[in-house]
């Protein structure tokens, strides 16, 4: 299918444009909310690679959220001087690299160990944070330097709006892009069976650690995001609950889409953000629309829509895991 | 005085030891991961709770209520939530129970608030001298029912016609469904059994760490106890347990006290690092 018709252009250039001026109208909240989709969707997309495309179940990525967020927190502290954009990329690169190397030994395990490996990596990441207070001020919390860019100060959420939204667009591209090269369909292989991909000469190793470094960067760029927007991050805002929350995003979704990601996202977020003062209600509301997607709809929202759209564009790619997929907890004995 | 903390040690271990049994026995026989237990076991301490104070049950009586509550709850997960997927990948039992998880947290959370409430023990609380160790007897309680809990269930599974068909289903379903085993059943009393071993374990741990809605976290030392001893071994699960107790006591005896938090975490990443089969666990090889 061709991607940029003429009227397409057109269409996406207006869309973009009306995005672009929206912050002149909407009121300091609203656009608040919109830079946290943005944010959201950028782990989204994350998780959804290393867990949606690769099958390989995270409950840690607050941990690399966490991460993110306080080395952005920390350069911007101890390097003023930095423009956002450098501190952002060099928060998504540690983060990436932290991402390949707990992906080294996560090679050795399969499924639900996965699960409990990167479970257990979440909370010990927010656990040195809580305890090394001489860098992270520990449970008191870290104010985040506000972002110089050439002098301009990103001192409201309206300004925010053009250093989040630009790089959330383009990193959105950018996951398109990879998902449908090479890489995204040797993690899709991964994910259906390990062992035939081997078969097929698809590198087992680099790839899965790549999926879990592409993954960790993506997540490492949103904390560097998500720090600036929240201005004060402690280390309950990185809690277990979070990644379960990452987890019903694209479970909710859509897993192994990037527009499903990105539809998890606003979802939640949206969720959260109404029901801020009620949060049993809201999780409540996340566990049941878990459990319901994953009976009902296990391909979530965007496999509703490609369904819905009767188009195959994706469609032997999408299609629910069968029963030989090797993300399945275990295999059998016999 | 180090005595001491181990047999403190080896009662925490016994708590641990259940989840992770409670783990295995569902996983063994239906190779699902119930990543609910805890909140399972949490939501039964809820129900003695509101049996005994809100409406005046005699202590005995709610216990035993609850505990046919935890039963019919192991039931209820499995008709309405795991029957319902059987077909679908172990991954998505896996992310459904996770959602259980978070429901029961939360409803538990609006019913009962976020508050700890102390809890009953059935064990009278002394304290008797042996030798140079001072026991408490609710300590020794937590340890013999634990015990006389493992050794019904060993002798059921081992002795029982019921037993062993739920034996020869966590072998080969198809072939237990050939040998005219109900295999349904089998799995709707498995995960009633781990229900009533969960809430055995609520009743057992609530009155030594106070009733709260987040008790239900002691799942994950479960699983680090499950992994340790070798993850789908029953034997493992015990042993697992009770080093895993044993470790978190003895630990802050020679480290700062904060590293008690991290210790099933540490035993986690640690396990599934150098040895992922545990310490009983084979590995197993999968046939293409």
């Amino acid at each position: 299918m061709v991607f940029f018709t003429r009227r397409r252009i057109i269409f996406l250039a207006g869309v973009g444009a009306l995005f672009f001026l929206s912050p002149l109208i909407l009121n300091r909240y609203t656009i608040f909310i919109l830079n946290l989709f943005a944010i959201y969707a950028l782990v989204s997309i994350g998780l959804n690679l290393v867990m949606g495309y690769t099958g390989q179940i995270s409950a840690g990525h607050a941990g690399f959220l966490a991460i993110g967020a306080y080395f952005t927190a920390i350069m911007s502290t101890k390097m003023g001087w930095m423009p956002p954009i450098a501190v952002l990329v060099s928060a998504g690169l540690f983060t990436g690299i932290i991402g390949f190397l707990l992906g080294i030994p996560i090679l050795r395990l399969k499924g639900f160990y996965i699960a409990m490996a990167t479970l257990a990596f979440g909370v010990v990441v927010s656990e040195i944070i809580l305890q090394w207070s001489s860098l992270t001020h520990g449970d008191d919390g870290f104010r985040v330097p506000r972002a110089i860019l050439l002098g301009f100060v990103f001192d409201s959420d309206k300004k925010l709006f053009y250093l989040v939204q630009p790089i959330t667009i383009g990193m959105i591209l950018m996951a398109i892009n990879i998902v449908r090269t090479r890489v995204g369909r040797a993690f899709l292989a991964i994910r259906q069976s390990e062992t035939a991909s081997q078969t097929m000469g698809i590198h087992l190793a680099k790839y899965k650690t790549s999926a879990f470094a592409v993954s960790a960067f993506y997540t490492g760029v949103a904390g560097g995001l998500f720090a600036y927007v929240i201005t004060h991050i402690s280390p309950d805002s990185f809690s277990l609950g979070v990644s379960i929350d990452f987890i019903a995003m694209i479970v909710i979704g859509g897993m192994g889409s990037i527009l499903g990601s990105i539809i998890g996202a606003v979802i939640l977020t949206g969720i959260q953000q109404v029901l801020s003062g009620l949060p049993e209600v809201q999780l409540l509301i996340f566990g049941v629309l878990l459990i319901l997607f994953m009976i009902f709809m296990p391909r979530g929202i965007s496999g509703m829509i490609l369904d819905w759209r009767g188009r195959l564009r994706k469609g032997p790619l999408v299609e629910p895991a069968s029963d030989e997929d090797p993300s399945r907890i275990s295999n059998r004995r016999d | 005085m180090l005595l001491q903390v181990i047999v403190s040690g080896i009662a925490t271990g016994c708590i641990y030891s259940l989840m992770a049994l409670g783990l295995t026995l569902i996983y063994k026989s239906t190779e699902h991961v119930n990543f609910a237990q805890g909140e399972m076991a949490m939501i039964s301490g809820f129900l003695a709770f509101t049996f005994f104070q809100f409406l005046r049950f005699p202590v005995a009586l709610s216990l035993i209520l609850s505990l046919l509550c935890s039963v019919l709850l192991g039931l209820l997960m499995e008709r309405l939530l795991i029957r319902p997927a059987i077909t679908a990948p172990h991954f998505n039992i896996f992310i459904i129970t996770l959602g259980a998880s978070i429901v029961m947290q939360s409803f538990a959370g609006l019913v009962w608030s976020y508050d700890q409430f102390p809890f009953p023990t059935l064990f009278p609380n002394k304290n008797i001298i042996l030798g140079v160790v001072r026991l408490n007897t609710v300590t020794l309680g937590i340890i013999g029912t634990t015990g006389l809990l493992m050794l019904t269930l060993f002798l059921f599974f081992k002795y029982t016609k019921i037993g062993t068909a739920m034996r020869a289903v966590s072998q080969s379903q198809n072939a237990a469904l050939l040998m005219g085993i109900n295999v349904k059943r089998s799995f709707a009393l498995t995960w009633a059994i781990s229900g009533l071993v969960s809430g055995i374990a609520a009743l057992l741990i609530a009155p030594v760490i106070f009733l709260s809605t987040r008790m239900g976290l002691v799942v994950i030392n479960g699983f680090a106890a499950a992994i340790l001893g070798g993850w789908g071994s029953i034997p493992g699960a015990v042993l697992g347990g009770i080093a895993l107790g044993v470790l978190e006591n003895v630990a802050p005896y020679y480290f700062p006290s904060q590293i008690r938090n991290i210790i099933p975490f540490a035993v986690l990443v640690g396990v599934l690092v150098i040895k992922p089969t545990g310490i009983i666990g084979e590995e197993r090889r999968r046939r293409v």
